[in-house]
């Protein structure tokens, strides 16, 4: 018995693409997941959420809110316009926009309902929540206390009119300072009733943004698993012996090459179009919505993952190696390019990472057309950009074809 | 047809080919014999120009390999040792698609397509999936798939490697056919009885190097071994040296149990030992000939077997 595992356990460890799946590929998705989902260290240190603010009012009070906010570890404030930061949400530039209203201090003076609202980008609500959290705990603590603080200011004015202006801003401070401890220890009692407005901004569009997640991470994540066992094709027929027989040919060598991208990108185009044809069908995905910037944004996506397939046959000396790397690369690539969790709970390192892969063009792409509906323009400069990042990898996989694939003899 | 001068190709420290001198002319059955590693393959694959020589010069109908490799393609035909073919495609779509890689129009490719499937013997099989088949038909596919464009020249990389008897006859009727049609084939193995059964000249390889060259009954005068008669006997053979010296005029030598005559000449010189030991009262048991085949040529001239 003990002889049959150890024999199992040598096989096993001669046996290089078993060893990392088994045991490299899960540290390093963990690695990824953990900082990913920020869980370094033990304890979280969250990103500043950049939140846009509209401040309508123009006043002392909503400026020093403003100013307080932007003074916050967790906020990182940009004033805007409201037009112009609804269209920056549209665009999924930012994920919200804290609005405050014209007479936002006069209601604050007066005590009635204060005019802010929130608008927000619902395919990021998980995003929303911290906002949310993160403005209660402190934006209602600001507009309480200086509401508070102004109606005891107000009282005391009032009661003792007969005092030198220099005495009541004394008394002023001192309630103030005591505010801002009472407001320490305990910030409820002055957060009742002031409600935070919260309105989506895709509300008419009413678009399922949960499966546009689903279709754009999956889909690319799965094409890349199959144009990378469709790049490997071309090892196979090294390891048959047709690529030496192709060679014999009066056929340029390159043309080889070219003619297994051609076939890769024409499967991977089906692929995409079929699984959108597929939504539509099934779960009405509206792809006919901007036909002309979904058919250019599969076209560069397929083009983009059919230089990768071809790149990872290029690089690598078997089929064995092929599967093994590209289920590495390719998971990787899936996790910080936001096929397997959200782009934005990444740290702001991984989300600059995030660019470098495949994943991530398109799937904003996919999110511009459905559910921001930005115009054609807009994609494609996604488009353009996943164009690039695949004649950068055609290029490097035609120099690396010339060097391993070539040498056959 | 085909000139090859001073070929020189290293791998790493390797010298594969250390200067190998090989004219072929139009027409001829060229045999090129060597062990394993001796240097067939990368002559084959410098003649299929998918290798780069270290150094030399390749002429093929008066086309330089180096600068004119695009015309030589399509004068030669190459059978690789490996059976390239797709198998999930059927003997027809391979062949097809092959030929089209030659720009032949579609009806002269179909015909041809016919054709050689008539010539490989595997009509029948036509529409038949690669995988289905033997692995001696695998071979006449391959074979078939480089005679497509009608080759003047055909390289032949081993093309018979484990292939049954019925298929390798096969084989070896299509080549013989094409043969007679003019081509010219180049051969490379390491099964002698192959090359004496096909070629009418033959280069030996060794090491890099051409041993030996020209027609096999060229090769043999090259060997210092004489062919040999053996008489077995159950009589007493030493008493009789003698007699049988005095009575038969080719030089022998007698052991326990048998006599070896030493010759040039088996045919002629058998009937007559055989006539003179029944005559001197010798009983035969056995009779053993030892003819100078390429197998004991190279034996000679390299000191190891072909198939070491």
């Amino acid at each position: 018995m003990i002889l049959l595992a150890l024999k199992d356990l040598k096989l096993f460890i001669t046996d290089i693409k078993a060893v990392l799946l088994t045991f490299i590929l899960p540290i390093i998705l963990v690695t990824l997941f953990t900082i990913g989902f920020g869980g370094i260290s033990g304890s979280r240190k969250s990103n500043p959420i950049k939140l846009l603010v509209s401040d309508q009012d123009s006043t002392e009070i909503t400026q020093n809110i403003i100013t307080k906010l932007d003074s916050l570890k967790e906020l990182d404030i940009e004033q805007l316009p409201l037009v112009k930061a609804k269209k920056t949400i549209k665009e999924g530039k930012r994920m919200a926009v804290l609005t405050f209203y014209k007479g936002y201090s006069d209601s604050i003076k007066n005590g009635g309902q204060v005019p802010m609202e929130l608008f927000y980008d619902e395919s990021r609500e998980a995003e929303i929540g911290l906002l949310q959290q993160a403005l209660m705990s402190n934006l209602m603590g600001m507009v309480g206390q200086q509401k508070i603080k102004k109606n005891i200011f107000n009282l005391i004015d009032k009661k003792n009119a007969n005092l030198s202006p220099a005495l009541l801003n004394k008394i002023h401070k001192q309630v103030d300072e005591q505010l801002a401890d009472f407001q320490s220890k305990d910030k409820n009692p002055v957060t009742q009733g002031m409600d935070l407005k919260m309105t989506k901004l895709f509300a008419d569009e009413e678009p399922n943004w949960a499966l546009i997640q689903a279709v754009a991470g999956v889909s690319v994540m799965m094409l890349l698993f199959s144009v990378a066992a469709m790049g490997a094709t071309l090892l196979e027929e090294k390891e048959r012996g047709t690529l030496k027989r192709l060679l014999y040919s009066p056929i340029n060598p390159l043309k080889i090459l070219f003619g297994k991208m051609l076939y890769t990108f024409l499967i991977a185009l089906a692929k995409l179009s079929i699984l959108f044809i597929f939504t539509w069908l099934v779960f009405n995905l509206e792809i006919f919505s901007n036909v002309t910037a979904l058919i250019i944004l599969l076209i560069a996506t397929a083009f983009a993952c059919t230089s990768f397939g071809i790149f990872l046959a290029a690089i690598c000396k078997s089929r064995k190696q092929v599967e093994s790397l590209s289920t590495i690369i390719i998971l990787v690539m899936s996790a910080i390019g936001g096929s397997m969790m959200p782009f934005f709970l990444m740290p702001p390192f991984m989300q600059k990472m995030a660019m470098f892969s495949v994943n991530y063009w398109s799937i904003q792409g996919i999110y511009d057309i459905f559910y921001r509906h930005l115009p054609t323009i807009n994609i494609l400069e996604k488009s353009l950009v996943l164009f690039l990042i695949g004649i950068v990898i055609s290029l490097i996989s035609i120099n690396r074809y010339k060097k391993n694939i070539l040498k056959v003899a | 047809m085909i000139k090859i001068k001073n070929l020189h190709k290293s791998y790493g420290d390797i010298q594969a080919l250390k200067g190998i001198d090989i004219e072929i002319k139009e027409g001829e059955f060229y045999g090129l014999l060597g062990p394993n590693g001796a240097g067939k393959t990368t002559t084959i694959n410098i003649l299929s120009t998918i290798l780069k020589p270290d150094d030399g010069e390749i002429f093929i109908n008066g086309f330089n390999l180096k600068t004119d490799a695009k015309q030589c393609k399509n004068y030669i035909g190459i059978v690789p040792q490996e059976i390239a073919l797709y198998d999930d495609l059927t003997a027809y779509d391979n062949l097809f698609f092959w030929g089209k890689l030659y720009k032949i129009n579609n009806k002269l490719l179909s015909k041809k397509i016919n054709e050689l499937l008539n010539l490989m013997g595997l009509e029948e099989r036509k529409n038949h999936k690669i995988k289905t088949f033997s692995g001696g038909m695998k071979r006449r596919i391959n074979i078939a798939c480089a005679l497509l464009h009608s080759p003047k020249i055909i390289l032949m990389d081993e093309p018979t490697v484990g292939v049954d008897p019925q298929s390798r006859n096969l084989i070896f009727e299509a080549l013989r056919k094409l043969h007679q049609q003019g081509t010219t084939i180049i051969y490379t193995t390491h099964y002698m009885e192959e090359v004496e059964k096909l070629c009418n000249k033959i280069s030996i390889i060794d090491y890099g190097k051409i041993i030996a060259q020209g027609s096999i009954n060229e090769l043999k005068k090259l060997s210092k071994i004489s062919e040999s008669i053996i008489i077995y006997s159950d009589s007493e053979l030493k008493e009789k040296k003698e007699i049988i010296s005095n009575s038969i005029k080719i030089p022998f030598d007698i052991y326990d149990n048998n006599i070896k005559f030493y010759t040039n000449n088996i045919n002629t010189d058998l009937s007559k030992i055989i006539n003179e030991i029944n005559t001197i009262g010798i009983n035969i048991t056995n009779i053993e000939l030892k003819k100078t085949n390429l197998e004991t040529l190279f034996l000679e001239l390299t000191g190891r077997k072909l198939r070491d």
